[in-house]
């Protein structure tokens, strides 16, 4: 009985290493349900056909047998456990390589906008403006005579309308305003200082368009009125609206000026953004770069809308958009604003 | 205006450097535009040389060839000027001289050696004169470089329009002299008088003093009418003018060197010798030095004698009276006109001189004797004219000298800048006013030190203390204020909020993915009709349209009859052709061209045109908006109604990309999506798309838009905001556009009209809710819209929303119908909903559906 029980403990033993050797070749798990069926099978399986045979023998015998039997079901099954394993992990893995995208191809175009870059260089302006609480108002662009001259200290037949020369609607009476100074006046009768405005907006000027001249373009005009301001306030907020338009370390310039509804007036430079005041190209060699026009508000200006000059003080200031653009973005042509070519726009 | 440093420098020491000086000048408002380096390009190869010997060359008709003696030998030189002689010195270039993009070398021309050039004064960059050789003055040493006798810089200062005192090379060292603390030293004219009196010689009447408030006459005989001397022909020539005569050219010398303006009549030729200023007649007519032949109008100023006009008073002399070889009298007017009446007359004729560009920015009338005695003192020692005795002066009503009281604390109030009033003192004494301490007002001004300044009359754009204030910064330096951010009172709400609307539009449709341009706002009507399919009376009306208060009437549907009652100002009849011009629009009365002769009346061509520009070079379609204003003319006289709006473009595919569903070219729904992605995101709820008629566009494919707003009584009703849709084919072939196009103009003013002011949130129900789907065929012809309102309508309070899902027409649908497949949605507020209650809703709405429009439900 001995011998029988050796040899059946070695035919286990044998089927265990014959089963493990099969598994290791697996490499699909149709074979595996395969081999599960063949050696862990409930009816035909070749353990099952071990676990037949323990009624046959002794009772001595059986359990040694019967724990022989559990422990190679158990080592088989766990195998069996961790080749599927493997194999689910395998087929996973080679499933998900079959799904690789070129992800260096463009994605699906959500279309994006640009804003051109007046309204882009307009909207700048006008929040560095804003946080110094200056509102933003707009005036019509047809204007009257009164408004864009005579109440500017611009009477008929001034010299300085030269400076602005004007699209007329109506000779003499209605036309295209030729600067945004117009809603100094209207502001001042809409309301009663303290003021803070800025207004941007379209300005018409009957040129001959070229590389540096428009016939029509944006400005932006600023107003202030209460009863402290002073020719420092004014050199104070463009001081800082340079900075934060052009950059922390720029500096600015005033210089003496006229402008008929101004006085005193001021012209304003800042330090050249390209060679830093050392003299290039575009600051023509001086290292200055004008940017705008400013000044007191002159006390003919505040008598026309009912103000007194010796309560109310005032500052007003006007820029050229295109001309703070330009410089902003390095462009060299003003003409490229209207021109409207995508290749353009789509920069900003 | 062109200053020669040596020139300035006859009046004041100049100590700075050019470029130093050039800054002095410039921060103190006059500005210098430019340094003009004269010979700087000269070196030693431009050297002064005499012609020795002058022939014709055979066979040219304005060649010659001439021997030069350079100083250290001799040469022969090619030139085809007309007015050199044996005997002129010249300037020569030799071979290697460079003179802008001009390189000399040696020529060979028609059998001649050409071993260098004879310069005209343009070539030398002394002006703008090419019409001969620049003669040297016969004393000029020969072979010595040019550079050495004539090299200068010339300041080039814009002269701003209230300093007519500037417009001379005086007025520029008396402020070079204030602002450099140096004495000016003035030219004093010195002159033996001789003769029988001007008194005796002239009789002049000025009938129109107001606008000649003085003229000045001087009478000198015997003068020799040559050329001028080298170093006046150069001044004049780097200042910019051309010698003419030496008698022209001291007057023009010494308008350039004080500052006023003179002209020089043959005095034999003034008839009667009498000299009357006055205005001219309507429509009289004069001849003018420059040929030209002008019509006058009555406010015009005239200088005649009792037969006729001779000059156009302060702005150009005629041919009647004028300077010539034979004369040998001067009659020399030194005269000051009112400002605006020389400038309305140089406008109303196009015709800007040196001398009336002076004039409209105002004179000093107290500068016309200076004047004639300086040009007087010339005309002797230059010309060897005797200068007559005295002058005849009409002057009835002196210039009065203006004073004002000035407290120096004004500076301070005005610029923030602290300074003294010795400062003060010294800042105003050093531009020439008298200043002059007031101690009896000391006490009404509550201690303070007041000034009285008398201002020079010169300064006749000095009239009170803002002026004062100025004047002192200028002298003191603008860069000494100091920079201090405001600290004032902020105000309460000033604006109308239109600029961050505008904003908020842009960045939403940046956002859909729409590029903003901005195109000019003059266009003109031809280009505006370009828009129309077909051009008539009726259809231009649509140019004109805006959104009404009182609904649907105001925005007409051009195709039909109603909309030919509606009076916007164009005949409305189709039948008659229709001329452009008759489109009302804000006409430009000087338009710089015939595209740009009004202000345009939509948005739409700026952006079809753009779309053509593009196109050109766009593969990918082109999806633009543009923000902007119409113009719609409103009575005469009347500014313009100015409406702002919105222009929406879409053109072809929304990318180029692999992708197909983006490279399919845009059409009507994807523009409609865009709009209503707008109205979503201005929380726009109650709105409708209705198909109209419009002449812009496809007959089947356009629609107008509409919102809800409050009436004037109260009520809620649909108010038109604009129209979309697809481009008629015409239209599009009109712009050579690739594909088909869309088109939006929204009216932004009464799109925000319907923005609600605020919102308010909707609790969410947490009780469960239930879907249906809902397939339905009906008619082709069934609009959506009125499927979706029924379903809406009877599916009441519980229906939470309707979403369309899908739209299907072919087998097995019957032809001329289609299926539109719903998903709806109802939830209560309150309770959960049971199956029944939904499907009872639901049964309701299909019964409805089948009521109203013949609906069949899909099964
Ligand atoms: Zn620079």
């Amino acid at each position: 009985m001995i011998e029988q029980l050796d040899a059946l403990l070695a035919q286990l033993d044998a089927l265990q290493e014959r089963a493990l050797r099969e598994l290791e070749a697996i490499n699909s798990s149709a074979e595996l349900e395969d081999w599960d069926v063949r050696y862990l099978g409930r009816h035909r399986g070749e353990l099952k056909n071990f676990s037949t045979l323990i009624p046959k023998l002794g009772k001595a015998e059986r359990p040694v047998i019967g724990q022989k039997i559990n422990a190679v079901k158990e080592r088989l099954e766990s195998a069996l456990e961790a080749r599927r394993q493997e194999l689910r992990d395998r087929e996973l893995r080679e499933a998900l390589e079959r799904e690789r995208l070129d992800v260096t191809l463009p994605g699906r175009a959500v279309p994006a906008g640009h804003m051109h870059p007046i309204s882009r260089t307009i909207l700048e302006v006008a929040r560095i403006f804003t946080r110094m609480g200056f509102q933003v108002v707009q005036g019509p662009e047809v204007e009257t005579d009164y408004y864009n001259f005579q109440a500017l200290n611009i009477p008929a037949d001034h010299p300085a309308r030269d400076m602005q020369d004007t699209f007329w609607v109506v000779p003499g009476q209605i036309l295209l305003r030729t600067q945004t100074s117009p809603m100094q006046i209207r502001v001042m009768q809409a309301t009663r200082p303290p003021i803070r405005v800025i207004v941007p907006g379209k300005v018409f000027r009957h040129e001959a368009i070229d590389a540096s001249h428009e016939a029509m373009f944006h400005q932006i005009e600023g107003l202030l009125v209460d009863e402290q301001c002073t020719m420092a306030n004014l050199k104070g907020s463009l001081a800082r609206f340079a900075r934060e338009m052009f950059g922390e370390d720029r500096r600015v310039r005033f210089r003496g000026s006229y402008f008929p509804f101004t006085e005193p007036s001021a012209e304003v430079d800042i330090d050249c953004i390209l060679c830093k005041g050392s003299g290039c190209r575009l600051c023509k060699y001086t290292g200055w770069l004008e940017v705008l026009g400013s000044g007191m508000v002159h006390p003919r200006v505040l008598r026309e809308v009912g103000y007194d000059p010796r309560k109310y003080r005032g500052y007003a200031f006007g820029m050229g958009v295109e001309r703070i653009a330009m410089l902003k973005y390095a462009i060299g042509e003003i003409r490229l604003f209207s021109g409207n070519d995508l290749r353009f726009l789509r920069q900003f | 205006m062109r200053v020669p440093l040596s020139w300035l420098k006859e009046y004041v020491e100049i100590t700075q450097s050019p470029e130093e000086l050039a800054h002095t000048l410039t921060m103190a408002g006059l500005e210098v535009e430019a340094l003009d380096y004269v010979g700087a390009d000269w070196g030693d190869r431009v050297i002064t040389a005499q012609i020795t010997h002058l022939e014709k060359v055979p066979g040219s008709d304005h060649l010659s060839y001439t021997r030069i003696n350079t100083g250290s030998g001799e040469i022969g030189v090619i030139c085809g000027a007309p007015n050199i002689k044996e005997g002129d010195k010249v300037p020569l270039a030799l071979p290697g001289a460079r003179l802008g993009d001009l390189t000399i070398g040696v020529a060979r021309k028609m059998g001649y050696v050409s071993e260098g050039m004879l310069c005209s004064p343009r070539e030398l960059g002394l002006g703008g004169d090419h019409s001969g050789i620049f003669i040297l003055d016969p004393e000029t040493p020969l072979g010595v470089k040019l550079a050495d006798l004539l090299s200068d810089v010339v300041l080039e200062f814009a002269i701003k329009a209230h300093r007519g005192d500037l417009s001379s090379v005086i007025g520029i060292a008396r402020e070079v002299a204030a602002l450099t603390h140096k004495p000016l030293r003035l030219p004093e004219p010195r002159f033996r008088e001789q003769g029988q009196p001007a008194a005796e010689l002239v009789k002049v009447t000025v009938e129109d003093t107001e606008l000649c408030p003085r003229y000045s006459a001087r009478v000198i005989g015997g003068v020799n009418i040559g050329p001028s001397p080298g170093w006046m022909a150069r001044r004049l020539l780097m200042a910019g003018m051309r010698p003419i005569n030496l008698i022209v050219d001291i007057t023009n010398y010494v308008m350039l060197e004080v500052g006023q303006p003179l002209h020089a009549f043959d005095y034999d030729l003034v008839r009667e010798q009498h000299i009357i200023v006055r205005r001219a007649r309507d429509g009289e007519e004069i001849t003018t030095l420059d040929g030209v032949q002008r019509r006058l109008r009555g406010d015009m100023l005239l200088i005649t004698d009792p037969q006729g006009p001779t000059a156009i008073a302060g702005v150009m002399g005629s041919a009647v009276s004028e300077v010539n070889e034979g004369t040998t009298r001067i009659l020399l007017e030194s005269a000051n006109f009112k400002p605006v009446s020389i400038r309305r007359t140089a406008v109303a004729l196009g015709l800007r001189t040196e001398s009336s560009s002076r004039f409209e920015k105002g004179l000093d009338p107290e500068l016309t004797v200076f004047g004639a005695n300086r040009a007087a003192q010339l005309m002797a020692e230059l010309a060897g004219g005797q200068v007559h005795p005295g002058i005849v002066d009409v002057y009835p009503r002196p210039v009065e000298q203006r004073t004002i009281l000035f407290s120096p604390s004004e500076v301070e109030w005005l610029t923030g800048l602290k300074v003294t009033s010795r400062q003060v003192h010294d800042a105003l004494s050093a531009l020439e006013f008298k200043v002059e301490e007031v101690s009896a007002a000391a006490d009404a001004a509550g201690g303070e030190q007041l000034l009285r300044v008398a201002v020079p009359t010169f300064r006749g754009d000095i009239e009170e203390g803002a002026d004062l204030v100025e004047e002192v910064l200028r002298m003191i330096g603008y860069d000494q204020l100091p920079a201090i951010v405001p600290e004032g009172p902020l105000p309460e709400s000033q604006s109308d909020h239109w600029f961050e609307r505008e904003y908020e539009v842009r960045e939403i449709l940046i956002g859909l993915g729409l590029h903003e341009i901005l195109t000019y706002a003059m266009t003109s009507r031809q280009r505006m009709l370009n828009l129309l399919a077909e051009v008539n009376a009726r259809t231009a009306q649509v140019l004109l349209q805006k959104p009404a208060d009182d609904g649907q009437a105001g925005w007409i549907t051009a195709g039909t009859e109603a909309s030919a009652s509606s009076g916007n100002g164009v005949a409305a009849d189709s039948k008659e052709p229709f001329e452009a011009r008759s489109l009302p629009a804000v006409t430009i009365t000087n338009p710089l061209s015939n595209e740009l002769e009004c202000m345009r009346l939509t948005l739409l061509s700026g952006l079809m045109e753009t779309l053509q520009e593009n196109s050109k070079r766009n593969r990918a379609g082109l999806r633009l908006f543009e923000i902007g204003r119409r113009y719609l003319p409103r009575g005469a006289g009347e500014l313009p109604e100015e409406r702002r709006c919105v222009g929406i473009a879409l053109c072809g595919p929304a990318a180029i990309s692999w992708v197909p569903e983006l490279a399919r070219p845009a059409d009507f729904y994807d523009l409609k999506g865009v709009v209503e992605a707008l109205l979503e995101r201005l929380h726009i709820k109650r709105y409708r798309f209705t198909p109209v008629q419009h002449p812009i566009f496809h007959p089947g494919r356009s629609a107008v838009l509409e919102v809800e707003r409050s009436g004037p009584d109260g009520g809620e009703r649909f108010t038109p905001v604009g129209f979309l849709g697809e481009v008629h084919p015409l239209v599009q072939q009109r712009y050579d556009l690739p594909h088909r196009t869309y088109l939006c103009e929204l009216d932004l003013e009464t799109l925000y009209a319907a923005v609600p002011d605020r919102l308010s949130y909707a609790p969410i129900s947490r009780h469960q809710e239930l879907t249906r789907d809902l397939a339905v065929i009906v008619d082709q012809q069934v609009p959506a819209r009125a499927v979706q309102e029924a379903i809406e309508r009877h599916g009441g309070e519980l229906l939470r929303t309707v979403a369309l899902f899908d739209v299907y027409t072919g087998a097995p649908i019957p032809p001329g119908k289609k299926s539109l497949t719903y998903t709806l949605l109802y939830q209560a507020q309150d309770r959960t909903l049971t199956d029944a209650e939904a499907n009872t809703l639901q049964e309701g709405i299909v019964a409805a559906l089948r009521e109203e429009f013949g609906a069949v439900l899909r099964s």
